[in-house]
């Protein structure tokens, strides 16, 4: 589903923020990229979204090499991926229901796919009773479930999750996890940056660890401790 | 594109209600230019309308003496007639003088009433084969016995037609620098707008909504407010028309036909077009300087 061949980021010609990275994702795998701040994640996820382009090397995604993809196909490639990130990203003015329905009203999904479908995918994180709450009404964990609602709610074939439990409790961080593995086991292949050890811990998922930018660590049910 | 273009209404309205004080200036600014515009245009209909007329009427006028006898003025008739410059030439009695001034000063009655018949000049009406040709004329004629005055009908219009010109040389420069100053403003508009929604583009960015759908809001924005600038213009103009040209219809003798509502419907297209055509430009590139999508 995802593979790097090589990928190197540089900066500015000096920052190197990830180097000669080849890994292979396959399909439907669950995989913690773990690592302290700086060591590459947050990179590794934008090249994965085509937020940036890789300096050296080849990225894969369902077969598709995007380190050079044209401009106007970058969309098409995003509306294959999900995101959740730290900071949940949802917008204030706007309701549960609108926030996930916007993913789709941009990508010019028709009306009524948008009225049975959101409907649908919030009762799925649980969320079936506060369809028309504001972001602001809800608490820490809610929000995020909307969010994962919104990366979720087009059948995505991929999941990118940016430390998607920095803000959450470790309680609420659990509920989370348990619904990512769930979302996991329809298929959707998840790949997830965090530095919540207890967590990675517990899953034992593949980890693959980055460190100053290389890969130091690629380990099946892994756990989070460094050289463990 | 029906489902969407709900979306793109309410986008659209939302962001023109947001800032409302910097688009009133970006419309304001639109306003004003295409007025200016519009108004350059109508003064060069008129101008034209007025050459029109008198290019096909006199082009010099041949005073003779109150003391010259039938067979001078006749033979003068044949010398003027014989000229190759000469297009064409008519003789006006006395009658036909006292009849062209009544005409021409009707709303004066107390001066006309002054006037005698008698007092009148007879003349020659000359039109040329080419007006600038009145030199040659005037040197041909030089010291004829029966000639009083030889006066260029077409010098008042000369000047006339030069000092609009240059009128409208210069409105359309200031109407020019208005249209610069409103698509910057127009831009302006577009930053601000996508300074206000740029979370909701970096979701939309995220989710895979493409560049157009990104962008329509604002270039219709911007649009929206060329197109407020322009009908806004035409409607000065109507409003000019009624207030100014329609009370001195028929008011100035030397200005016997004044443009009228054909004219101004002519530029009603080309004021909201351009209105519409420098908004989307602005937008387009303002969201080249400010939204990477």
């Amino acid at each position: 589903m995802i593979k790097t061949e090589h990928v190197t980021k540089v900066y500015k010609d000096t920052v190197v923020a990830l180097e000669d990275v080849s890994i292979e994702v396959q399909k439907s795998e669950f995989v913690f990229v773990v690592g302290p701040s700086g060591s590459g994640k947050s990179t590794f996820i934008r090249l994965l979204l085509r937020e940036e382009e890789p300096s050296r090397g080849k990225i894969f995604v369902a077969g598709k090499n995007i380190a050079n993809l044209s401009a106007w196909k970058i969309p098409y490639l995003r509306r294959n991926i999900g995101t959740v990130f730290q900071d949940f990203k949802l917008l204030p003015d706007k309701t549960v229901f609108e926030n996930v329905g916007f993913a789709l009203e941009v990508i010019g999904k028709p009306r009524h796919v948008i009225d049975r479908r959101v409907p649908e995918i919030l009762e799925l994180v649980g969320l079936g009773g506060k369809l028309n709450n504001y972001p602001e009404e809800l608490s820490g964990g809610e929000q995020q479930r909307v969010s994962v609602a919104r990366a979720f709610v087009n059948r995505p074939l991929i999941l990118l999750a940016d430390e998607p439990t920095g803000n959450l409790d470790p309680t609420t961080s659990v509920e989370i996890m348990k619904l990512l593995d769930r979302i996991n086991r329809t298929g959707t292949t998840v790949i997830m940056a965090t530095h919540d050890n207890a967590i990675v811990d517990a899953m034992r998922r593949r980890v693959i660890e980055l460190d100053e930018g290389k890969v130091v660590r690629d380990q099946a049910r892994g756990v989070y401790g460094y050289g463990a | 594109m029906a489902r969407r273009s709900g979306y793109f209404l309410r986008e659209t309205a939302l962001a023109l209600r947001r800032n409302a004080l910097v688009t009133f200036a970006a419309i304001s600014t639109v306003f004003i230019s295409l007025f200016l515009l519009g108004g350059a245009l109508l003064v060069e209909r008129q101008v034209r309308l007025m050459t029109g007329e008198w290019a096909s009427k006199v082009e010099v006028s041949v005073f003779l003496r109150d003391d010259a006898s039938p067979e001078e003025v006749e033979a003068l008739g044949r010398r003027i007639s014989e000229i190759p410059e000469v297009e064409e030439v008519q003789f006006e009695d006395r009658a036909e003088a006292y009849a062209n001034f009544r005409e021409l000063f009707r709303d004066n009655p107390a001066l006309v009433e002054n006037v005698d018949p008698e007092a009148m000049p007879q003349s020659y009406r000359i039109k040329l084969v080419a007006p600038e040709e009145f030199p040659v004329i005037r040197a041909r004629l030089a010291g004829d016995p029966a000639i009083d005055q030889i006066r260029d009908e077409q010098a008042l219009l000369k000047k006339l037609l030069a000092v609009t010109r240059v009128l409208r040389t210069g409105v359309i420069a200031v109407a020019a620098i208005m249209l610069i100053a409103a698509m910057g403003l127009i831009g302006n508009t577009v930053r601000m707008a996508v300074f206000a929604r740029r979370k909701e583009i970096a979701i939309m960015k995220l989710v895979g909504a493409t560049n157009w759908f990104i962008r329509v809001p604002f270039l219709m924005e911007g649009m929206v407010e060329g197109m407020i600038g322009g009908v806004a213009a035409v409607l000065a103009i109507f409003a000019m028309k009624f207030l100014f040209i329609d009370p001195l219809r028929g008011q100035i003798a030397f200005v016997p036909s004044w443009i009228d509502t054909p004219e101004i419907l002519v530029t009603v297209p080309i004021l909201i077009g351009a209105g519409i055509l420098i908004a989307a430009v602005a937008s387009l590139l303002a969201m080249r300087r400010f939204l990477e999508v």
